[in-house]
């Protein structure tokens, strides 16, 4: 199968790769780059083990080829802090024990990346309503809606 | 309950805390590494598994011409092509009534389950693979298939296996003396059947593994994504006929596993197999729909319970019948047992049944192999008990509560050994009910509940479940349970370095439980060095002492023991380094912070580090007569019979009678696990059990159509639950110290679940008993919830 | 669960696109924002031997106020037809179905034309443009048609379009100033596919009776259906709880479900009355 040319900005840096049509971003993002950061869960989409910033956006890593978003800006957990730090919903996470296998970790905290970035105050409610589209297995969410409204607290509007 | 008196009880400073976890560093970072993850060198294979489509079949002809043509694809190999590699997959299992079933890697002349691999493509890249596995085309014979348990238990159900003349593949029955005679002096005597659907644990990341050789084929490393290591390098040793001193199995971080990743599974056989047999790294990643269709499934029970019971309310006699669904296969290590034994030995819980009897029967079908999922049938069997009593109380006029108290095992009669024989040492079985009742306002709720149960325009209900969590089996229990190709005992070897820094390899592995700080803050405790020193291996048969590994709620219990008894002998020697340099007795010195101080003498004193300096001669100072060099100890602890925890879950939920769908107001939690070690971890472990229970119970279940197809094999169609499903969780702790282990741990991994299938199942059994309903089926989707209130209103 | 090979074009004008169609015919899937084709291609349900990329053309994206219509353009993100105000003034049912599509990351990606031409019998947009009689607009390679949705949904999974076809947008009629609109759902879970889903769009008339409604429900068969008797005992009518209820059991005995694994038949019966009843009153709340 013959191979096309993909550019992409991650984490800002810019790759280019040549890759089958057929190549999943989140192949691309784990195997190309070495960005394992970002997890397989269903390649169906529903899990959301596999979301990243597409342009600045949550998407499904999973449902994407690499192809069709050359040219894009992504976003994957290793880009969301500092070498060697914690970004405040990293840092909200940890102190409420929001994680326990890691699995689903990344996009939860990339998904609360968006949320607080359209939603800098949201109630309880909203925030469920924000994670519901990422399944976690191991902590029944309880400790991920405290994190989300205690990252919420502690930011400063529009920080990620 | 009063703390036993024994040394080392007030050492305890870092355990008790809620300290953040440190392996939020890597896993909140994307610096994570589980087994997808693992670096593969560049000329690794990929495994591609042909899977039935077929229930159960004749393989007429496994044709791989079309798929050996595709560019990419190295090889495609048969059954009888792996059988040439392995030997089949055989517990060996010792109890009485149990016909073990053998497993073929993969599949040899008949398949037996739809997902059961039939063929297996070896590839240059994961998308090559999966060419090639679309393009073996298999030819199968179609058998008549028998998938649902009361058909496969039927006398005339197409057999799983023809040479046992039979589909049920463990009959075990159990009486205490007089059991009769009990039924006949009851006062009443109640009867229901409880029947459960068959789910999975589903882990968020998929199974996977990667095989390396070394050393022409002498070293065998192997990365999995398992919950017992250990177990899987003995089975390859076993099955591979390999050296077992030449084999490593490796845990990468695991995305989850609960109970589904305690099984050693077929393809964990084939990649060593054909890693060994190409002299290649070889390695497989299992996809969602894989996952679904072969991980190991559970939960398709029939419990049918009759108590007798005295003008009280008190129990005086209870049998049990109970049936599970095996699947086609005995699952490797723990045979088809599992459920099925556990069932009926679980079932008394926590309350004093001293007649008793049990029938209980699994039952081999064309289905996914069954085994332990969370809690394995704890849920299932405290779902008919607790079930139980709502019906006795409701047969006598009593509220749910006082029927549990009447009939709950009493302060005083610890400690106790049930009908059974599971031996209870300490608890707080009446303690938490009322502790969990005042937290909830249980009184309040029941004054203000009409007897329609309609308030605001919905259902409402409240339901307890008081349970037992059998936790930390070692080598008495398993023995007793059969379990021959498990040990039973766990290891912890702990190493002081000559800086003073501690690493301990406990044989447990992790997937989520937090074992690099709990195990650091137990290990911190007992060399009273700071927890920043303290860092944890688990889950590499290569650094870690021999043992059973994790599941089943052993690994505080098994894996804490092991190293406080490690630790106690390297703080010993610790003392004795230390007085020997500060010239006075070792029973003078004592350890805090990472300092050793000659008692009363502060100013005498050394750190850990510079005892250790002298432990590995980087000194002038010499050891101690008697005192070999190095700063380390192995211990393997041997916890014996189980050790019991104990809580109570109360549930309320309000359910729409438009549309039958169920709310999860609010929850509550008293538990009882003994010393906690980490408060946070432990109600993590709780939230995330007690939201599985509401899976369990209102929508997950994987469905079989009569020809054996699985119905939902993809996220899409399996239903878990999400942010906007579960209730916050309030929790509190009795801490019940035992002295049956070093550390008085009890374990608290499978609570969650087993307190909530119950709880949450009563209270909705409760919002509907108003109407008349009986709920004795679960899962309880909105579709069968309005059914049931349909029927209930009808029949007024 | 990796996609059988393909190739793969990205056209940039839609004259190359329906060109592209034109020449490959059935053998080319159209790959709009992706959420439903390729969890379908991941699984090998499908496997086309080409893959023509709507993303590459803008002028597939748009959102227009036009003779009393709004229109979307096949490429309109469901995300940006959510926030966009042309949207929630001129077509509520639409605004109020889209936040119960997939969750946000899929809406971030989904486009308004790529789920109706998918035809997910469990896809909410095709119940909302059922119930307002919305228009699809259809182009080939020189050749233009408007199909109502009405002859647009065929079955599950199955559309009219014919090969060499795409969908090029989609006309809702504009809501008149007392316009009111909901969509109501419920699935076995609160987030994710519903059992069931009613689209109610309607009119209010100043004394505060129904002047015009139109009702659509899907999760009852392989299409939505549109549920002319309840519309019929609503119109003309005030919104009170009997009529809302003899409207519900009207909509349920003229719907005929099947039983699946997810839920009974006469439970999408009964649910098919208690959202049209829900969805009612949530629009005139």
């Amino acid at each position: 199968m013959s191979k096309v040319e993909v550019r992409l900005t991650v984490n800002g840096a810019e790759y280019v790769r040549s890759v089958e049509p057929r190549y999943l971003l989140v192949d691309f993002l784990r195997r190309e780059l070495g960005l394992t950061g970002t997890h397989i869960g269903c390649e169906q989409g529903v899990c959301g083990a596999c979301t990243v910033l597409l342009d600045g956006q949550t998407a499904r890593s999973c449902l994407h080829f690499a192809v069709q978003v050359s040219g894009s800006e992504i976003t994957t957990i290793e880009g969301v802090s500092a070498e060697a730090s914690l970004s405040p919903i990293q840092d909200a996470f940890h102190r409420n024990h929001a994680l326990q296998c890691g699995y689903c970790t990344p996009g939860f905290v990339l998904t609360t990346v968006e949320l607080l970035r359209q939603n800098p105050s949201p109630d309880e409610t909203e925030i469920r309503r924000g994670l519901t589209n990422n399944v976690c297995r191991c902590t029944g969410y309880v400790n991920i809606i405290k994190a989300v409204a205690e990252a919420a607290r502690s930011m400063p509007t529009g920080e990620g | 309950m009063a703390v036993p008196d024994r040394p080392g009880d007030d050492s305890w400073k870092i355990v008790g805390r809620s300290i953040p976890r440190r392996e939020d560093a890597w896993l909140l970072t994307g610096q994570g590494c589980y087994i997808d993850d693992v670096p593969e060198p560049s000329n690794t294979l990929h495994l591609g598994f042909v899977l039935s489509s077929e229930a159960h079949a004749r393989i007429v002809l496994i044709d791989a011409e079309e798929a050996l043509a595709l560019p990419g694809v190295i090889d495609v190999l048969t059954g009888e092509d792996i059988a040439r590699l392995t030997r089949p997959i055989h517990t060996g299992f010792l109890l009485e009534g149990h016909r073990d079933t053998t497993r073929d890697a993969v599949a040899r002349e008949k398949v037996r389950f739809v997902g059961e691999a039939v063929a297996v493509v070896v590839a240059e890249n994961p998308y090559v693979a999966e060419d090639g596995v679309e393009r073996v085309l298999v030819t199968y014979d179609p058998l008549p298939a028998a998938v649902a348990l009361e058909s496969a238990a039927g006398d005339d159900a197409p057999l799983v296996h023809e040479e046992l003349g039979t589909n049920v593949v463990l009959e075990s029955t159990f009486a205490t003396e007089g059991l009769d005679e009990a039924f006949a002096d009851a006062t009443r005597i109640i009867k229901e059947t409880f029947r459960t659907g068959r789910i999975a644990g589903v882990p968020m990341e998929p199974r996977g593994c990667l095989a390396t050789t070394g050393r022409a084929g002498e070293e065998l490393t192997m990365w999995t994504a398992t919950q017992i290591p250990n177990i899987v390098k003995t089975a390859l040793a076993k099955l591979l006929g390999h050296p077992e001193s030449g084999i490593r199995v490796i845990t990468p971080d695991v995305g989850g596993g609960f109970g589904t990743k305690a099984h050693f599974y077929p393809e964990e056989l084939v990649c060593p197999a054909l890693a060994l047999k190409y002299g290649r790294p070889v390695k497989w990643i299992q996809d969602r729909r894989e996952e679904l269709l072969t991980n190991i499934h559970a939960r398709e029970h029939i419990y049918t319970v009759e108590v007798g019971i005295d003008g009280d309310g008190a129990i005086v006699a209870m049998r049990c019948n109970m049936m599970a669904n095996a699947g086609a296969y005995s699952s490797y290590p723990f045979g088809a047992t599992l459920e099925s034994v556990g069932g009926v030995r679980f079932i008394l819980g926590p309350y004093h049944i001293r007649n008793y009897g049990y029938e209980t029967r699994a039952v081999a079908s064309h289905t996914c192999p069954a085994g332990a999922y969370r809690g394995t049938a704890q849920p299932t069997a405290m779902l008919a008990i607790e079930g139980m009593m709502d019906r006795i109380a409701r047969e006598i006029g009593i509220d749910p509560a006082e029927a549990r108290r009447r009939n709950l095992i009493k302060p005083e009669q610890l400690p106790y050994t049930t009908a059974v024989g599971t031996h209870y040492r300490t608890g707080s079985y009446s303690e938490s009910l009322e502790r969990a009742l005042e937290m909830i306002g249980y009184e309040e709720f029941r004054t203000s509940q009409p007897p329609d149960r309609l308030v605001d325009g919905k259902y409402r209900g409240i339901g307890i479940c008081c349970y037992t969590e059998n936790s930390g089996m070692g080598v008495a229990a398993v023995r007793a349970r059969g379990w021959s190709v498990l040990p039973g005992f766990d290891g912890a070897l702990v190493r002081v370095a000559s800086d003073g820094k501690v690493k301990a390899f406990i044989s447990h592995a992790a997937c989520g439980q937090g074992y690099h700080t709990s195990f650091a803050q137990i290990v911190a405790d007992q060399l009273a060095v700071p927890f920043e020193d303290v860092s944890i291996v688990v889950g590499d048969t290569g650094l870690t002492p021999e043992g059973t590994n994790t599941f089943a709620s052993r690994g505080t219990v098994t894996g804490g023991g092991a190293a406080v008894r490690a630790c106690l002998v390297v703080a010993e020697k610790m003392k004795r380094i230390a007085a020997h340099v500060l010239e006075v007795s070792a029973d003078d010195i004592v350890i805090e912070n990472g300092v050793a101080m000659v008692q009363g003498v502060p100013d005498m004193r050394m750190t850990v580090r510079e005892i250790a300096e002298v432990a590995y001669s980087l000194t002038s100072h010499v050891m101690p007569e008697g005192d070999d060099y190095g700063l380390e100890a192995t211990d393997h602890y041997d916890a014996g019979m189980p050790t019991i925890s104990n809580a109570v879950h109360v549930a309320t939920v309000a359910i729409e009678p438009a549309d039958g769908t169920v709310e999860v107001e609010r929850y509550v939690v008293v538990h009882d696990c003994g010393r906690v070690i980490n408060p946070m971890i432990v109600d993590g472990q709780i939230h995330g059990g007690a939201v599985q229970a509401l899976g369990e119970v209102l929508m997950e279940e994987l469905v079989y159509d009569d020809a054996g197809q699985l119905q939902n094999a993809t996220l899409l169609e399996y239903s878990l639950p999400t942010a906007l499903d579960v209730p916050m969780i309030d929790i509190e702790h009795i801490q019940s110290i035992t002295d049956e282990n070093p550390g008085g741990f009890k374990g608290l991994g499978e609570g969650g679940v087993i307190g909530g299938v119950p709880a949450l199942t009563n209270a909705i059994a409760d919002a509907l008993a108003g109407i008349g309903a009986n709920v004795n089926t679960n899962p309880l989707k909105p579709s069968r919830i309005a059914e049931l209130i349909d029927a209930a209103l009808e029949s007024r | 669960m990796k996609p059988a090979p393909f190739e793969y074009v990205s056209p940039e004008t839609e004259e190359e696109v329906l060109d592209l169609l034109r020449r490959h015919g059935d053998d080319a899937r159209l790959l709009a924002g992706g959420q439903s084709l390729v969890p379908m291609l991941n699984l090998r349900i499908v496997q086309p031997a080409v893959i023509i990329d709507l993303g590459r053309c803008p002028s597939l994206a748009y959102i227009t106020v036009e003779n009393g219509s709004l229109v979307c353009g096949t490429m309109t993100r469901q995300m940006t037809a959510e926030r966009s105000s042309e949207v929630r003034e001129a077509c509520p049912l639409l605004a109020a179905a889209l936040p119960h599509l997939g969750g946000t990351a899929h809406r971030n990606r989904g486009t308004v034309g790529g789920t109706l031409a998918h035809a997910d019998r469990l896809a909410e947009l095709p119940a909302v443009a059922l119930a307002l009689d919305a228009e699809l607009l259809v182009r080939s390679a020189g050749a233009e048609r408007t199909v109502a949705a009405s002859g647009f949904f065929l079955s599950d999974l199955t559309t009219s379009l014919r090969e060499g076809e795409m969908l090029h947008a989609v006309r809702f009629p504009r809501a008149g100033v007392h316009h009111r609109a909901a969509f109501a759902e419920v699935g076995n879970r609160r987030h994710g596919f519903a059992v069931v889903g009613v689209a109610a769009a309607l009119e209010v008339s100043k004394d505060g009776a129904c002047a015009g409604v139109r009702l659509a429900v899907m999760g009852v068969g392989p299409t939505p259906v549109r549920l002319a008797e309840a519309e019929h005992i609503l119109v003309e009518n005030p919104f009170d709880a009997d009529i809302l209820r003899t409207a519900g059991e009207a909509a349920a005995q003229s719907v005929d479900p099947a039983n699946d694994i997810h839920a009974s038949a006469a439970y999408r019966r009964r649910l098919t009355a208690t959202l049209v009843e829900r969805a009612v009153r949530e629009a005139v709340a």
